[in-house]
């Protein structure tokens, strides 16, 4: 089964067509990073309006790049949740016409639950149950993935999220939009133990969930303080410390909870998973406790259509479809 | 030929099917309710009333612009995913001029269609009526109600109101200055009928060529402009 699949929910459009969940034939995808650069995040309006100029040409590249014909598309899945919305709105009425005209299945995808199933892609061996830290630039949550689409929320960020923690810091510091890559490349520079900042534990009520907004304050807190009295940041040693900070939060709970569950594979997906800090204690972390680790490639972490694609296949084993009415959403429970 | 048209680009969510210039379905959802969840299962319902199928379709005419900035983008996005579906070609028509074919497009009238802009500013432009079609006298643009009074003022004619600004026009305008006529309300609203007869004999493009003319950028466009204007 060939699946057409779009993401629109935030800064990069993306088409790509995916075959029986596992196998990507096309995975088209247009950053807009250069858009957003200088206003030093993604400005919505500017996200909507790109997303809308790019996304038949997307389509077409995809296309071409599968070899296939549009008869030859089984069905059509795109994220419809969540997002910024004027962006997913995009995306879903792209896709929605499009199955619509082509007269086969619409299937709304979960932007987590897309970004998870990036592992099948890169696994052909992995199948549920298993536990995923789901970690972006807008979204940080662990999920007990018990089934294709049969999933439960252990934990998530009260406040912001891992990605958004990069973002912010990278900002203040001067490395620019997104902040994730340069943080990980300065931080290889420097000592982290360089600076000592809170851990973001939260310790009412949820021992899974996670906190990063206390963080993101102590590094823009440093900043300004050394701004003001004209001292030196050693910046390496503070990228250093703030990814060993992000890390250890992250890979202690998600280790907690798969002792907990008894599960022996964990997965991590989304953006922030591209961070080689957090990538390496990882390994460590399931080496040591015989438990195996599934990381999607680079260009799997990001925002891709070939993720909807995988997930959207499952969705649609499930019966997840729905008709020409579907509408997107900016917040939606995975 | 058929033709599919859409408009979404204000709080009025409408579609209709023309075949060749004859219309054989329209519909208006003028509620407010989410576009995204409403246009395209109206279009839907339309097509399958008609005993037609969405791969009859030959074209599709959408309004690009001006209008809510989201608004425009579900109808457009939905004109490109059917029409690259279906390789037809797709004509985006300026909102405004479609509002001008979908009101009394009487020989001599004098239309003044307009949307509210926000801001101080409306979505304007005025046409004339000639051999029952709407004439543009003006290109789109967003503009005060102040210098629209002046222009309407200058020309010296009396104006039929059309379009969700129309009661702000009526209400904003000197009346002891310049003649206004607020057009009836089922005639003022955007609708895909107007959509429809506007893009008669208009050159159709591939979904990819379709550009929005929001008339407007984006807000942190303005502010950054504003700012280096500044320095």
């Amino acid at each position: 089964m060939k699946i057409l699949a779009v993401e629109s929910s935030c800064d990069e459009t993306a088409v790509a067509v995916v075959e029986d969940g596992r196998k990507i034939l096309a995975d088209e995808i247009f950053s807009q990073v250069a858009l957003h650069e200088i206003y030093g995040g993604v400005v919505p309006e500017i996200a909507a309006r790109s997303h809308l100029e790019v996304i038949t040409l997307l389509a077409d590249r995809a296309l071409e790049k599968a070899g296939i014909g549009r008869k030859d598309i089984d069905a059509v899945a795109c994220t419809y949740a969540p997002g910024l919305i004027g962006a997913v709105l995009v995306g879903v009425n792209f896709a929605k016409s499009a199955a619509l005209a082509l007269g086969v299945p619409l299937i709304p995808v979960h932007h987590i639950r897309g970004h998870i199933a990036a592992n099948y892609l890169a696994f052909p061996e992995l199948e549920p149950p298993f536990l995923c830290l789901a970690i972006s630039g807008g979204n940080t949550m662990l999920v007990d993935v018990r089934g294709y689409t049969d999933m439960a929320v252990l934990g998530r960020t009260r406040d912001d999220a891992a990605g958004e923690c990069f973002d912010k810091s990278a900002r203040v510091l001067g490395l620019g939009y997104p902040g994730g890559k340069p943080i990980d490349d300065l931080s290889k520079r420097g000592d982290d133990r360089a600076y000592d900042l809170p851990r973001p534990w939260v310790n009412d009520g949820n021992p899974y969930d996670m906190s990063f907004s206390g963080l993101k304050t102590a590094v823009v807190n440093l900043a300004h303080h050394a701004q003001q009295t004209g001292q030196e940041l050693d910046k390496p040693g503070l990228a250093a410390s703030l990814c060993r900070a992000v890390s250890e939060s992250l890979v202690g709970r998600t280790m907690a909870a798969a002792e907990q569950l008894g599960y022996d594979k964990v997965a991590v997906a989304g953006g922030v998973a591209a961070n080689s800090r957090v990538r390496a204690d990882f390994e460590a972390a399931c080496r040591k406790a015989g438990k195996k680790l599934f990381v999607p490639p680079l260009r799997l972490c990001g925002d891709n259509g070939a993720m909807i694609g995988a997930q959207g296949y499952y969705e649609y084993l499930a019966g997840h479809t729905a008709g020409s009415d579907l509408n997107a959403y900016a917040t939606m429970e995975l | 030929m058929l033709t599919l048209a859409l408009e979404s680009s204000a709080k009025a969510a409408s579609a209709a099917v023309f075949e060749d210039e004859k219309m054989l379905a329209f519909s208006i959802q003028n509620a407010g309710l989410t576009h995204s969840r409403t246009l395209l299962p109206m279009a839907e319902d339309m097509l399958k009333n008609l005993g037609k199928a969405p791969a009859d379709i030959g074209r599709v005419a959408v309004s690009r612009g001006p209008g809510s900035f989201t608004g425009l983008r579900i109808g457009m996005a939905e004109a490109k995913g059917l029409c690259w579906a279906l390789e037809k070609p797709v004509v985006g028509v300026s909102t405004l001029e479609a509002m001008a074919w979908g009101g009394p497009v009487l020989d001599g009238q004098m239309l003044c269609c307009a949307m509210d802009a926000r801001r101080g500013q409306v979505y304007n432009a005025l046409f004339t009526v000639e051999g029952g079609k709407p004439v543009r006298l003006t290109q789109d643009r967003a503009i005060s109600i102040g210098e629209l009074e002046s222009e309407l003022i200058a020309r010296q004619e009396p104006w039929i109101l059309l379009g969700d600004g129309a009661e702000l026009c009526f209400d904003t305008l000197d009346r002891s200055q310049v003649t206004v006529f607020l057009a009836p309300e089922p005639l003022r609203v955007q609708s895909a009928r107007g959509v429809g007869l506007a893009a008669m004999g208009k050159e159709a493009v591939p979904a990819g060529e379709l550009l929005p003319q929001y008339l407007r950028l984006s807000q942190a466009e303005r502010e950054r402009l504003a700012k280096l204007e500044k320095e």
